[in-house]
């Protein structure tokens, strides 16, 4: 609201070929919230789903959302509509912003759907013909909608949601992280002075908003006056073109977009010289990644952000340098850095001990940025969200495994704690066996997974590549000095494109199907 | 016909299609022609053109810069074939 006033005619979003300034965002924003707000029960739970992709409505209504004093919980209809449906059941929303491309998905939600919806759809006028077919929720077209000047604002406490995110589905049922707003506030604070953004900046929105890492991309735009440029589901696989069209200067998305590009052939020397500013996160950013990255963006800064959704979107980060940086890279991979301040790190051994200096563990995080925890699920909330012996406070369980740092040196990341499988009684990190195939294949898309599965682990290790095969014998062998036997990969599968998952990780799972399905 | 010209480049394209679908059980629809989205149709999703990409650089023996291409267009039967000949008529 504060940028608004301060800039009411700048560009605050491009999308769907649309650009909508400060004051229109707002606006709709507001018409959005004063219609949640003004109807009683909305506010029994303080949820509004926002069932949009990419289009005006999609930001407008997870902007309304927060202004009538609700958090977002963004549904995605390019997911399946079961999963959809899912997250709208358990999020216990009472009211729903939906988009024109998304009505069609959303009816077929509502057929079995029991509690009453305050469903708001503002690109279409008369909601008459709907509401006679479903007389149990109420429909508000843009006929309907509030004034923007109705809107009140709303009072927030310390636990305000900001968004409930549901984390991807590699772990079965999806959990519903919530992040409150105070976490977001800390984190982009912190964001917009590191990186100077101001009212001249263009920055990307690669990330879906079912992915947390959207909300970087959003908030540190509205922030400071910045024009946050949203390209087409169909730009996001050739992206170049629209880089250099919008002159975008802050880019985010994930290391594997680097790969795309390359395959593409449009990662080539200087392509993108508007860049000043490249982050990536979600995923283990390789050294040929980022060194490929920096010679299409010669003028940008790059930086690996690393964080779970559980310590909203990001929370440690480190400053690529060509000099110093590939001697501090393990296993191939850019280290994950330095916790943004406030942010604290303890590693810790299976006992949760705290690790010497040098040594791995897994990565423990509390501060400023950690989430409230799990939407209605208090038995895995306590599961991830423990206190350690010999600590007073909570700390976050992430999963990570990192080493120690000795003196100033940075977090690496090792990979995840459950990447870890024991082959034939020995216990095998996986990372390190893929970190050897991409030296010596020279490929960024390596998946290395534990197969067959036997009643003590696994049998051996085969590796999933991304790129045109080569000679096995000739890789197995390349291989084969650096790593005892058992580590040695038995099969090796080539592909054209790498399964991931939908916000866009390689997904092992899906491998590991393959495999079953005798691949 | 010229492999790389624009018929034989959409010649390549049907049958690439129709065996990658003949594999998931599917047929190439009634109506596929140059105004197809191979997207949109559901034909192909945005994994499935990545390996079409990589078919396409196969079949011609070298890397397509698709750089020039509008990403609206990438996806569409006859302008991509297009776009593909025209890259390799310049060599």
């Amino acid at each position: 609201m504060r940028t608004s006033e301060s800039f009411p005619e700048r560009p605050a979003l491009s999308v769907q070929g649309k650009t909508l300034t400060y004051r229109e965002l707002q606006e709709l924003a507001c018409r959005i919230a004063a219609t949640i707000q003004g109807r009683a029960g909305c506010s029994t739970t303080p949820l509004t789903a926002v069932f949009a992709y990419r289009t005006p409505v999609a930001f407008a209504g997870a902007l309304g959302s927060l202004l009538a004093g609700n958090g977002y919980v963004p549904l995605n209809r390019t997911f399946p509509l079961d999963r959809t449906r899912t997250m709208l059941e358990r999020s216990e929303c009472r009211s729903i912003v939906v988009d024109i491309e998304s009505l069609p998905q959303l009816k077929a939600i509502l057929g079995g759907f029991q509690r009453p919806l305050l469903i708001v759809i503002p690109e279409v006028e008369d909601t008459g013909a709907l509401q006679e077919q479903w007389p149990t929720h109420r429909f508000f077209g843009s006929r309907a909608l509030d004034p923007p000047h109705a809107w009140r604002e709303p009072a927030i406490s310390n636990n305000s949601i900001a968004y409930l995110l549901f984390t991807s589905g590699s772990t079965g049922v999806p959990k519903g992280v919530v992040v409150a707003q105070r976490n977001v506030i800390s984190f982009v604070d912190y964001m917009v002075e590191r990186y100077q953004i101001t009212e001249r900046d263009r920055l990307s929105q690669m990330f879906d908003m079912t992915f947390d890492l959207s909300a970087f991309d959003m908030f540190v735009s509205w922030e400071r006056g910045a024009f946050l440029c949203c390209p087409s589901q169909k730009t996001l696989i050739n992206p170049g073109k629209y880089v250099r069209d919008t002159q975008l200067t802050v880019w985010f998305s994930v290391p594997s977009t680097i790969a795309f590009m390359k395959q593409l052939g449009i990662l080539k020397r200087n392509q993108y010289p508007s860049l000043r500013v490249s982050l990536f996160c979600g995923e283990p950013l390789p050294v040929s990644s980022a060194t490929a990255w920096l010679e299409a963006a010669p003028n940008s800064i790059l930086e690996n952000l690393y964080g779970p959704t559980e310590l909203t979107i990001s929370c440690t980060l480190y400053r690529w340098d060509p000099v110093r940086s590939p001697g501090e890279a393990e296993l191939g991979i850019v280290p994950i850095g330095y916790p943004y301040p406030g942010m604290n790190v303890l590693v810790v051994n299976q006992n949760l001990h705290e690790v010497a200096p040098g040594e791995e563990g897994e990565l423990l995080m509390n501060g400023p940025q950690m989430s409230l925890g799990y939407w209605n699920d208090p038995e895995k909330t306590a599961a991830a969200f423990v206190i350690p012996p010999g600590k007073t406070d909570t700390y976050y369980r992430t999963g990570d495994r990192v080493r120690r740092p000795v003196g100033d040196a940075p977090l690496t990341h090792l990979g995840r704690i459950d990447f870890q499988v024991k082959i034939l009684g020995h216990r095998v990190e996986l990372g390190e066996i893929e970190a050897i195939v991409r030296n010596a294949t020279r490929l960024d898309g390596i998946v290395a997974v534990g197969w067959p599965p036997t009643p003590s682990g696994y049998g051996g290790v085969e590796v999933f590549l991304e790129g045109p095969s080569s000679d096995p014998d000739v890789m197995r062998n390349s291989v084969a000095s650096q790593l005892p036997e058992y580590m040695v990969p038995r099969r090796f599968h080539f592909m054209d494109r790498l399964p991931r998952n939908v916000n866009g990780k390689f997904d092992r799972k899906a491998m590991l199907k393959l495999l079953e399905k005798g691949l | 016909m010229n492999q790389m010209g624009p018929d034989g480049l959409r010649a390549f394209l049907r049958t690439y299609l129709t065996g990658k679908l003949a594999s998931q059980g599917r047929e190439i629809p009634k109506d596929f022609g140059d105004d197809c989205d191979l997207l949109l149709s559901g034909i192909i999703d945005s994994l499935g053109l990545l390996d079409l990409i990589t078919a396409f650089q196969e079949h011609c023996g070298r890397e397509i810069d698709f750089d020039a291409l509008d990403p609206e267009q990438m996806t569409v039967v006859g302008p991509l074939c297009d776009f593909v000949s025209a890259q390799m008529a310049k060599g």
